[in-house]
């Protein structure tokens, strides 16, 4: 097969996939174990590496924006940017390429290995199916988790930001904080919070797929994750793209 | 009985099976021997419809498995219970869990009737007191059993063993002999795939012989020994010369 013939192919089967997700995702009540547990591993490990990358992001922002504000006596809008900037942008783009880096390399990884020693076979030959017991649980974590994690991101990026533009702007905290809430529109809002699912869904459906379809031992295990983690990210700043163009001008 | 029809599987260029058809009797003991790499996994996946045959067809209870839907496979599958030759044990969980993890109709049972079952198993296999390490605490020949105890835990109609003997001590290798035979008394299938010829005919009661992916002989015991095929006589030549070999023959009559 030729590279094109193998990508439409891999993309043939991914459809698959998601069909077969949707088809039984009624099953996620026989599994709540294995979901409740992907949710504590995507929630309890995930956060510290959240807060520390919407904590940096938020006080660069108000650093860099500052800066160019001050040259203008316009120190009071770097509340505004960097609420608006963390909650629509920055906030679900950075929370989803950690987590398309962390949860991706996961389940790539677990799941290429339960292939790899025939796991995988071992759950089928039961009479078990792998998109039940092993994909679905883990779209159902990331889709709730991924909303309440950008969600720290957010607020921990304008905390950041506001004790930054105290310091070095001096701006007065409350009313760095009434308007970086004031600011924030309903589709603002709207928009910041979908996109973690989209996010959240697609990090976890593509690396489940590569984890799936691993072969060619330990090299192959080290390709497909490398693959996850790429495709995620590049398919998070597509999805953003859209996002940010597309849904915002229907809105 | 359970039919292979004409079966042929190609992966990536590779011929794995070659026009196979072959019968497995119920109640029956089923061996399928073969050199490295003839074939012999292959047939056990595409009994379980693990893999699709690209012609051909595998018929179980009178119903085609390659035209029955995800949940009549799925239905097939409980009633067939596999050891793989990897063992394939879920490494996250502990050896009970493994056990447990299939069982159907285990919500309805209480805390102490799972735990009688595990206990049952695991003596079953010679493993009592190992329900709470985990795979890799475990040596491969324990893997292998703790494997099998999981194949056995829903009472399976069919059992599919692959390789359950290589690289156990005689003594497992016993047991496990003695185990396929109860089982044959209970009314269960086997199908066991080795290339130890001594525990081959030790339970076997059909043999077929397959090599690079075609079948070369099928049938009983005598029929495999009178073979003229040029590849079963070389297969079973050091077994026969073995059985001529006089310390072989001697420790079998001084032992009885
Ligand atoms: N997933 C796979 N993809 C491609 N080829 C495979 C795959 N698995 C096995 N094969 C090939 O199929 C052939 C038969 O393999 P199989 O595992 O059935 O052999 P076997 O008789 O069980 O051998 P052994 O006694 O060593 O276990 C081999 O030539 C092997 O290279
Ligand atoms: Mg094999």
């Amino acid at each position: 097969m030729t590279r094109f013939q193998k990508m439409i192919f891999g993309l043939q089967e991914f459809s698959l996939l998601i069909k077969d997700i949707f088809a039984h995702l009624g099953s996620v009540k026989d599994n709540w174990t294995e979901t409740i547990q992907e949710m504590y591993l995507i929630g309890t490990k995930s956060f510290f590496l959240i807060f520390l990358g919407g904590l940096f992001i938020g006080i660069i922002l108000a650093i860099e924006t500052g800066h160019q504000l001050e040259t203008f006596g316009a120190t009071a809008w770097i509340a505004k940017t960097v609420s608006l900037g963390m909650v629509r942008e920055l906030g679900p783009v950075i929370a989803g390429l950690l987590l398309a880096a962390r949860t991706g390399a996961k389940n790539t990884s677990e799941l290429g290995a339960m292939q790899l020693s025939e796991q995988i076979d071992a759950l089928r030959a039961f009479g078990a199916s792998p998109v039940e017991k092993l994909v679905i649980p883990r779209t159902i974590a990331a889709l709730v988790m991924f909303l309440p994690l950008t969600l720290i991101a957010d607020i921990v990026g304008i905390l950041g930001g506001m004790l930054v533009s105290n310091q070095t702007f001096h701006s007065d905290i409350s009313v760095f904080w009434n308007t970086a809430v004031t600011s924030l529109k309903m589709k603002d809002l709207f928009v910041g919070f979908l996109k973690p699912i989209f996010f959240g869904f697609f990090i976890a459906t593509i690396s489940c797929y590569f984890g799936l379809t691993t072969k060619g031992g330990t090299t192959g295990l080290g390709k497909n994750t490398i693959n996850a983690v790429v495709y995620s990210s590049a398919l998070i700043l597509v999805i953003d793209f859209i996002f940010t163009k597309v849904v915002w001008e229907l809105l | 009985m359970i039919e292979l029809k004409n079966i042929s599987i190609t992966l990536n260029d590779n011929v794995i099976l070659d026009d196979v058809t072959l019968n497995i009797e119920m109640g029956m003991n089923t061996i399928v021997l073969g050199p490295s790499g003839a074939g012999k996994s292959s047939i056990l996946k595409i009994i379980l419809g693990l893999w699709k045959p690209d012609n051909g067809e595998i018929i179980f209870e009178g119903k085609n498995v390659c035209k029955m839907t995800d949940d009549e496979i799925l239905q097939l599958r409980k009633k067939v219970g596999i050891v793989f030759q990897g063992n394939a044990l879920f490494d996250s969980l502990t050896v009970a869990e493994n056990i447990l993890y299939f069982l159907p109709g285990k919500k309805k049972l209480s805390e102490n009737e799972l735990k009688y079952k595990i206990e049952e198993l695991l003596s079953f296999v010679n493993l009592s007191g190992t329900e709470n390490l985990y795979p890799e605490e475990l040596s491969g020949g324990m893997k292998k059993r703790v494997a099998i105890a999981r194949a056995l835990a829903f009472n399976p109609q069919v059992v599919l063993f692959d390789e359950p003997t290589t690289g156990l001590d005689p003594i497992n290798t016993e047991s496990i002999l003695e185990l396929i035979e109860k089982l044959k008394q209970n009314g269960t299938t086997s199908v066991v795939v080795t290339h130890i010829l001594d525990d081959a005919i030790e339970v076997g009661d059909n043999f077929i012989v397959i090599n690079e992916g075609k079948i070369v002989e099928a049938g009983s015991l005598e029929k495999i020994l009178r073979s003229k095929n040029p590849f079963v006589n070389e297969f079973f030549k050091r077994f026969i010369e073995e059985n001529h070999n006089p310390f072989i023959r001697i420790s079998k009559e001084v032992n009885k």
